[in-house]
């Protein structure tokens, strides 16, 4: 079946055809027939797409509103030049990329009125996020027509958290009155990530037994912590600003400090917003760049705080697999993903350096060799083994709708 | 009608404060200025404000590039026939704004809301000078228009409900709350502050309480950032006279009697913060 998975922004629409099914899904045979992305929504708009196998379009066009980015990606998607089917009707079903799901959606699930009304109900906790998720959803049935869509929530995956996990220390009226605990993001990948990672080690993805830690490490990074293809721990908590530095994210910080900047630099609830999610994490520790390959190429010619920021990054990670092999009760794979996880093994070894005393160590020669792909990194007859596993949260949306559309039992 | 493109007359401090604005909204912006000298330093002044803004971590740096990258400076108004929406903000003589309303209303297609940013003069005078006062309205920005989350939409006598609706839409877009204005002098506003502080600059007068006092006790004893007095400052006591001057003038009524501290003090050259000393002294920037 031929799925179209959408991951819509507040101006911004991410776009893939998928062809997967129950055979495909199980071979690992099932691909991405094109992709596409349209940003600046609502204005001048810059389209990019491409089909393996033809030349990518890039072109700029005036777009005011969500409906007409989906038009434009379907007609491209069914152009006589640049498509890849013949008409939209060839499209079994949408996948809609959700952020938050609340406590209420621990599960993907096919969208009715509902869930719509599910959806918004988390628009308080998610107020940048959910409202374009939910105007994706609005454009695409109003441009689909019939077709099934589904929503694939970010938070779900984590929705298995124990309450120990996901309670802050905070007075329980707050959780009470407005949901403030742990949800967890990137859900979708941690999921993704660590299926791959069972069938690498021969593993069923659910058997009980299995410890695995899976690092997401791309503009946002989180870790999860999963045992028996449940997650029971991750870094990120009420929204993505917990946990780990990011490329602007600070991670985890005491919040007095941040009421004192309050009054030192008298600044507002707004201010403070985007000090700790747009202006902070190695961009501002650095002050040169939120993007890892530029602090690498720049700690190597010696600038300090490029090296600062690699330094707190990567320490901060340490310390969440540490405490994650606590958590676990002992570890029996570690996973790298994302854009940093992928391709930066400089950041894989600094990050684990140390960790022999729980099993985790890096065979230099196999690490410096994986970038973008997958592979063992882990030395022969480790006790802990280490992988790096590239991420596809769009094959799993597609993956998941079509299960749901088909009436299989998640996979 | 999809608002996308905004036309803006005027690239003074007001004019720029509101294209920042709307360009932060993600709406592409057609500033109007006659003046060479103005229009020449506008978009540098836009960027300085901006530069601020990243200072105090409001803005980053790709958010500046972005909201520039929308604003099109451009010499004429036929140039804003391709608006949807065109806020007047060029400085407050009703001759001037009644001509250029003539203007936009030959230039502009007949759906276009055309809107003023007067504090002071009447938009249904404004409007009679249209062939759609229906479609004319008031959306008074207050200073600084970027960081001050108000608009008051105000309606002229024609004002038709669907306008009203279509800006509150609008100002909503811009991430700012809308308050709905039947026009009168000074609106809600200016017509509930001024008072407030020349009240406070009679109280010093009086010699019940010296500045600093009158400034602490009204912050702490009901939350306000700023006191009336500091605020007056900042305002300019030239812009606080004339405003007292033009509600007097208006409404005829005592209570908008400008203090006679407020003018001694313009006479003295104390405009606050501007001269270097108004109630408080500051230190040149």
């Amino acid at each position: 079946m031929k799925i179209l998975v959408l991951n819509c922004g507040s101006s911004s629409l991410k776009f893939q055809l998928v062809e997967t099914d129950a055979a495909a899904e199980a071979a690992g045979t099932d691909r991405t027939l094109a992709k596409g992305l349209i940003e600046n929504i609502g204005s001048t708009a810059v389209l990019k797409y491409e089909r393996p196998g033809a030349k990518p379009v890039k072109e700029t066009a005036e777009i005011l509103e969500h409906k007409i980015a989906v038009e434009r990606s379907i007609a491209l998607l069914t152009d006589a030049e640049t498509g890849v089917l013949r008409d939209r009707s060839e499209i079994g079903a949408v996948g809609h990329r959700v952020v938050h799901g609340g406590e209420r959606f621990k599960a993907s699930v096919r969208i009715d009125d509902a869930v719509l009304e599910g959806i918004e109900d988390c628009f308080d906790m998610a107020p940048l996020h959910n409202p374009p998720n939910v105007r994706g959803y609005r454009a695409a049935r109003a441009v689909l027509g019939s077709v099934d869509h589904v929503a694939v929530f970010d938070t779900s995956f984590h929705q298995t958290m124990p309450p120990e996990a996901y309670v802050y220390g905070l007075p329980y009226a707050l959780y009470q009155r407005h949901g403030i605990r742990r949800y967890g993001f990137h859900g979708t990948s941690h999921r993704f990530v660590s299926r791959r990672l069972a069938a690498l080690l021969g593993r069923a993805h659910d058997d009980p037994g299995l410890r695995v830690i899976t690092c997401h490490l791309g503009n946002g990074c989180s870790v999860a912590a999963i045992r028996g293809g449940r997650s029971i721990d991750t870094s990120m908590g009420f929204t993505p600003l917990e946990g780990l530095v990011m490329g602007t994210r600070c991670g985890d910080i005491d919040p007095a400090a941040l009421l004192h900047v309050v009054l030192r630099e008298e600044i507002g609830s707004a201010e403070v917003n985007a000090l700790a999610n747009k202006h902070s994490g190695l961009l501002g520790i650095s002050g040169l760049s939120h993007d890892m390959r530029t602090l690498l190429e720049a700690a190597g010619q010696g600038n300090e705080r490029a090296r600062l920021a690699i330094d707190v990054f990567c320490y901060r990670l340490r310390k969440y697999i540490a405490a994650y092999v606590g958590a676990l009760g002992g570890v029996d794979a570690v996973a790298f993903a994302g854009g940093i996880g992928e391709n930066a093994a400089a950041i894989r070894a600094q990050s684990l350096r140390g960790l022999d005393a729980v099993g985790l160590g890096l065979d230099p020669a196999t690490n410096a060799a994986a970038v973008g792909t997958e592979a063992e990194i882990s030395p022969s007859g480790a006790r802990a083994r280490v992988f790096v596993v590239p991420t596809n949260e769009e094959l799993l949306i597609a993956r998941d709708t079509f299960r749901i559309v088909s009436g299989l039992p998640p996979a | 009608m999809q608002i996308s493109t905004v036309g803006i007359v005027g690239a003074g401090t007001m004019g720029q404060g509101i294209a920042t604005t709307c360009a932060a909204a993600g709406l592409d912006v057609l500033l109007a200025e006659r003046s060479p000298e103005i229009a020449a330093g506008c978009l540098e002044a836009i960027g300085e404000d901006l530069d601020r803004d990243i200072a105090k971590w409001r803005r980053t740096e790709s958010e500046k590039k972005a909201i520039l990258a929308r604003i099109r400076l451009v010499a004429g108004l036929p140039a804003l026939e391709a608006a949807h929406l065109v806020i007047e903000a060029v400085p407050e003589d009703l001759e001037l704004k009644c001509a250029l309303f003539r203007e936009l209303d030959g230039i502009c297609p007949p759906e276009d809301i055309l809107a003023t940013n007067t504090s002071t003069l009447s938009v249904t005078e404004i409007a009679t000078h249209t062939k759609r006062p229906d479609r004319v309205i008031g959306l008074h920005f207050l200073h600084p228009a970027p960081r001050v989350p108000l608009v008051e939409v105000v309606r002229g006598l024609k004002t038709s409900n669907e306008t009203f609706a279509a800006s509150r839409e609008f100002v909503r877009v811009l991430d700012k709350t809308a308050v709905e204005v039947f026009e009168y002098p000074g609106y809600v506003t200016t017509r509930v502050m001024l008072p407030f502080l020349n009240e406070a600059m009679h109280v010093v007068m009086e010699g019940v309480a010296s500045a600093e006092a009158v400034d602490t006790a009204m912050k702490l004893g009901y939350g306000l950032p700023v006191g009336p007095l500091a605020l007056a400052d900042r305002m300019g006591l030239d812009e606080v006279m004339r405003w007292m001057q033009y509600l007097f003038d208006e409404l005829g009524d005592l209570k908008y009697r400008p203090c006679p501290l407020l003018r001694k003090m313009i006479r003295a050259g104390h405009l606050g913060v501007k001269s270097g000393r108004g109630f408080f002294e500051y230190e040149p920037e």
